[in-house]
């Protein structure tokens, strides 16, 4: 049986993680198992750089890190929507019309009466513009023949992360954070 | 005969909490050697589908790990948590019932001692 030095542990777990392998856990997972192997298949004096080379090329298709990756892919699968190409438009487009068109109602609700009862262009020309810019780019994408649209086929289905989802939330809130415009 | 990829990635996670709930604890290289013994060869548990695999049921609570220092190195053993033990039993049975579906959907006639 060979026997593994701490300076060969070291080599191992550098190695790993210059190959893309950075969530300590996962190292500690492989470092473990590319020694057993190592330990139980390389005979005592055998070329243990040679040996490890030939090992660590079956833990991956083209490079390592397809494992972290595949690890973080599946640890945030349960944090993620599952939306069809309909929802997913339809969210996006709540999304961007929703800060304009909830300003608007705002300013509906609270300020009519002091702007005498009327609805300044100041409030409702933004809407239309930065609503139905949108509108229309996603009424083109929705209507768009499956042939013409490979990126984002009719049947398929679009995994969103709340991160990022939340990410876009604040850029698409800014109207609200303008003044009110009298 | 090895099972590809594809039968093999729908069913993992059954066949670690199925190993997890029969052991007490289990390590990585222990589950795939596990596995290839019990199966003849037939199933090889990759090392990037394993790992991503536990690290997915950790992250749900199905398992717990603790951890064992081998000189410089550490070794995590994976057992099963209460919750895990509960799913353990749902996903055989799920399973069990699926092949029993596939028995009739493909018309494959169960082999008689």
């Amino acid at each position: 049986m060979y026997y593994i030095s701490e300076q060969q542990i070291n080599f191992i777990l550098d190695d790993i993680s210059r190959r893309g392998i950075k969530i300590e856990s996962l190292q500690c997972d492989l470092l473990d198992h590319i020694c057993i192997i190592i330990e139980q298949n390389l005979e005592e004096g055998g070329d243990f750089e040679q040996f490890y080379e030939a090992t660590i090329r079956t833990f991956y298709k083209k490079e390592l890190r397809e494992i972290e990756e595949e690890t973080i892919f599946l640890a945030t699968l349960k944090n993620h929507l599952v939306l069809s190409r309909n929802q997913f438009f339809l969210l996006l487009f709540i999304v961007l019309i929703g800060p304009f068109i909830g300003y608007d109602l705002a300013w509906l609700a609270t300020s009519p009466k002091a702007a005498g009862w009327r609805f300044p262009w100041e409030i409702w020309v933004p809407t239309l513009i930065f609503a139905l810019y949108p509108l229309l780019v996603l009424l083109v994408l929705f209507f768009t023949p499956e042939k013409f649209d490979p990126l984002i086929p009719k049947k398929s289905m679009i995994l969103l992360g709340f991160s990022p989802f939340i990410k876009v939330i604040p850029s698409s809130s800014i109207p609200t954070l303008f003044p009110k415009w009298e | 005969m090895t099972y590809s990829t594809e039968l093999i990635k729908g069913t993992l996670k059954t066949i670690i909490l199925k190993l997890l709930s029969d052991n007490k604890k289990m390590y990585g290289y222990e589950i795939t050697q596990n596995v290839k013994e019990l199966t003849k060869d037939q199933i090889q548990i990759t090392e990037g589908a394993l790992y991503p695999t536990l690290h997915a049921l950790e992250a749900e609570g199905l398992v717990t790990t603790e951890v064992e220092y081998i000189g410089k190195r550490v070794r995590k053993y994976y057992s099963l948590s209460p919750t895990g033990k509960a799913k353990a039993k749902e996903k055989v049975k799920e399973l069990a019932n699926f092949i029993d579906t596939m028995i009739t959907l493909l018309e494959i006639k169960p082999k008689t001692a």
